[in-house]
């Protein structure tokens, strides 16, 4: 295939053969079409995606791109909105990597991710395999039931389990003393609080993930299924060696939405711990840090924490593009 | 076009000139300013949101836009409309935050604005929460609220035959014969955040100092008395004589209300929240108040700090003048205005000027209420201005307090705390800049 635009006699021009005196006449004797001013090739022939992505682009550029780099271009100043704001360059960011508090945010951030993706996809995963194999209505109420707790507010999610979590009239507490186990003050444990956190988070998260596992589900063709019985593949082989590799890009997407998700958990340890991030910072995520540096109205503050959220983004951007280059998503067929 | 289209556009043209015509008469020929209030106890939006209404209506040449903040918001709230130059011209602001914003250029000098009389009436030993080394008044004070009270259950210490505790050992020796399966003895903060901002009467009862040096250069969290105060929240906690989980901050004297612990440390705003919920009328009937039980049972020593609300006037303000009217005759003007709030309050807040008290004084329900003599006699005199050091200090006491009581070694939370508070200084320029 050639390319676009450039003619066969150019290609096919032996080298050093002089080429030919361009004519404005055709053996044929027609004229050539005039194109008019020379418009690069490329761009002639991408210029309808480029007028379809550019709406796209351009909002990109308004509410993105102009705003980080604004927001950089602010992170370099002590700023007051009284005073001439400071320039200090690039001081912030040392400050920032320096505090202890943003590395233990980030930490906890990655155990919450621990926590919560696994059991996520593990659960949706198994759901979804049950879901698809029932009958369509019976499939039907399962999958309206798993999907409530993602339309219920993580404000009100988090307000239920702090009551169910509470050493003294508490519902978890409660079930435990039968047992002769507990009580334990979940939330203010520095061992127990963000395990008690990633539950609700899970539970908030099945839904979607559920359903999108089961779409991944019910794209593999039955047929694959049939060979492989035929072949004498049991459960867990068609598992390990169908279903598995053909829902990798659906399992790498909830991955990696999920990762990022855990990451960035506000609502859950805002509500949860009353905007504490207690006990002892052990449910400090990194959103809540940056929020709580933010609660103090001094221009330091103020720097410090669009810096730390700059940061954030650039610490998450890069494990973002670790997961997608680790995986080699790109690579991955659909079945 | 049809009789009904025509009638729609008719009304529509009529609603239209009466909107136009109607609404802003009363605002064109009146100066607007922005007041902005951080959410309070409900009688106090009803309280503000009542005056600004009589102010308005009190005369012509200023028309007052009032807006409440949830308290949880404000902060972000505030520094957008500051970032956006449409910050209010009137906000609520703690004494704290004065020298600080002070310092950043955020306030309008008040004796600029208001008159000679109303600067004089405020109470010298709030004044200088106030004011700066140049004699500068940046911010009309409403208010203060001892923010560390000892509420106690009469009825249960009696059948337990206790005294009121006057020293920490006593409180904790009344908190263990008081804990049982349905009640705990005590409560206190117990998270950094809390703990940053309660236990500073406390620090300066235990260390007789901040955890800083007066001159703001170096960090003295190591020191005995802070260790001391650390190892009595951590006994309060470990040997599970207080809530085991934050419920409730330590602003909100719900567990005391619930009748969930018998005695409970609080702002002396809790005897509005305590008073005012028809729910809680049996413990509040059985309820007293105490200055809080000091380190050594010396009760001259500081155990409160004296928190309080102050209006101040922003000093990009296009209408500093109208906006300073406004705060002087709400909070400067007529002391039946000011008496009214504290009969409100259910005295659970004091006034700051020589007036209002003396008003206060000579009103017999005032004057008969136990709590306000106990607040007047036995705390105010005695409690500590809050600091004005970066809020970051605090809260690295807070924390080491609240690893403290979670069971971690009280010398290595308190050095970690003064690693931090070494820091701040260093980063934020402090050392010798302290007001």
């Amino acid at each position: 295939m050639t390319s676009p635009g450039i003619s066969v006699d150019r290609v096919t021009r032996a080298p050093g053969v002089m080429a030919p005196v361009p004519s404005p006449i055709t053996t044929s004797g027609r004229r050539r079409r005039s194109r008019g001013p020379d418009v690069p090739a490329h761009l002639r022939d991408h210029r309808t995606a480029y007028l379809m992505i550019a709406p796209m682009v351009v909002l990109l550029g308004i509410f993105v791109i102009w705003p980080l780099l604004y927001s950089f271009y602010l992170s370099t100043f002590e700023i007051s909105f009284y005073q001439d704001s400071t320039f200090v360059g690039l001081q912030f960011y040392q400050y920032v990597l320096q505090s202890p508090r943003f590395w233990n945010s980030l930490w906890v951030g990655f155990k919450a991710a621990l926590m919560i993706v696994p059991a996520t996809l593990i659960l949706s995963f198994l759901i979804a395999s049950l879901i698809k194999t029932l009958g369509a209505r019976l499939a039907g109420a399962m999958k309206t039931t798993v999907y409530i707790p993602t339309a219920i507010s993580a404000v009100v999610a988090s307000v239920v389990f702090v009551l169910m979590y509470q050493a003294r009239g508490g519902l978890i507490n409660g079930l435990l003393k039968p047992l002769g186990i507990g009580p334990f003050a979940f939330l203010s444990d520095v061992d127990l609080a963000l395990p008690a956190i990633a539950v609700p988070a899970v539970w908030l998260a099945l839904g979607i993930a559920t359903l999108i596992m089961l779409a991944g589900l019910m794209d593999i063709p039955q047929s694959y299924y049939e060979a492989a019985e035929l072949d004498g593949a049991g459960f867990f082989q068609r598992t390990w060696y169908v279903t598995l590799p053909l829902l990798r890009n659906v399992i790498l997407f909830v991955f990696v939405t999920g990762c990022i998700a855990a990451i960035q958990l506000l609502d859950l340890p805002l509500v949860m711990t009353r905007g504490s991030g207690g006990p002892v910072d052990s449910t400090m995520t990194p959103n809540l840090y940056i929020l709580s540096q933010f609660r103090d109205p001094r221009p330091f503050a103020t720097s410090f924490s669009i810096t730390a959220a700059l940061l954030l983004f650039v610490i998450l951007g890069t494990f973002t593009a670790l997961i997608f280059r680790t995986v080699r998503s790109d690579k991955a067929v659909d079945g | 076009m049809g009789t009904r289209t025509r009638n729609t556009v008719l009304v529509a043209a009529a609603t239209g000139a009466l909107v136009v015509s109607g609404l802003p008469v009363a605002a064109q020929d009146k100066v607007q300013i922005d007041f902005w209030q951080r959410q309070f106890e409900d009688y106090q939006q009803e309280w503000f949101g009542a005056q600004v209404d009589a102010f308005n209506a009190s005369q012509d040449a200023v028309e007052v836009i009032y807006t409440v903040v949830p308290g949880d918001a404000w902060d972000a709230k505030l520094v957008a409309a500051q970032a956006a130059n449409v910050a209010p011209d009137v906000a609520t602001t703690n004494y704290g935050a004065i020298k600080p914003g002070v310092v950043d250029g955020k306030f309008a000098n008040l004796v600029d604005l208001m008159s000679a009389e109303a600067i004089a009436d405020i109470e010298p030993w709030v004044k200088e929460f106030v004011t700066t080394a140049d004699g500068g008044v940046y911010g009309y004070p409403m208010l203060v609220e001892p923010s560390t009270v000892l509420f106690y259950r009469t009825s249960l210490l009696e059948a337990a035959g206790l005294a009121v505790p006057t020293s920490w050992d006593d409180l904790l020796a009344a908190a263990r014969a008081l804990n049982n399966d349905e009640v705990y003895g005590m409560n206190i903060a117990q998270t950094a955040g809390d703990l940053g901002w309660s236990s500073w009467g406390l620090q300066q009862n235990a260390a007789g100092h901040w955890p800083i040096a007066d001159d703001w250069s170096a960090g003295r969290a190591t020191e005995q008395g802070f260790k001391d105060l650390a190892q009595f929240y951590s006994t309060l906690y470990q040997e599970q004589l207080m809530p085991q989980e934050p419920t409730y901050a330590y602003a909100d004297c719900s567990f005391f209300g619930e009748g969930q612990v018998a005695m409970s440390a609080c702002g002396s705003w809790a005897l509005g929240q305590l008073s005012g919920n028809p729910d809680w009328a049996a413990v509040w009937d059985d309820t007293a108040i105490a200055a809080f039980p000091s380190i050594d049972g010396d009760q001259t020593r500081p155990t409160s700090t004296l928190g309080g609300w102050t209006l101040t006037v922003d000093s990009k303000s296009d209408q500093p003048q109208a906006a300073a009217d406004f705060v002087s005759w709400l909070l400067a003007g007529d002391p039946a205005i000011m008496t009214s709030f504290f009969d409100a309050a259910g005295y659970s807040k004091y006034p700051v000027r020589t007036s209002v008290n003396e008003a206060l004084a000579a009103d017999p329900v005032a004057s008969a209420n136990t709590a306000l003599s106990v607040v007047t006699s036995d705390i105010l005199p005695y409690a500590k201005p809050e600091p004005a050091y970066p809020w970051d200090i605090s809260f690295a006491m807070g924390t080491a307090i609240e690893k403290s009581m979670r069971g971690g070694n009280i010398d290595e939370a308190l050095a970690e705390a003064n690693a931090t508070i070494e820091t701040v200084i260093a980063q934020q320029s402090l050392a010798g800049t302290a007001p």
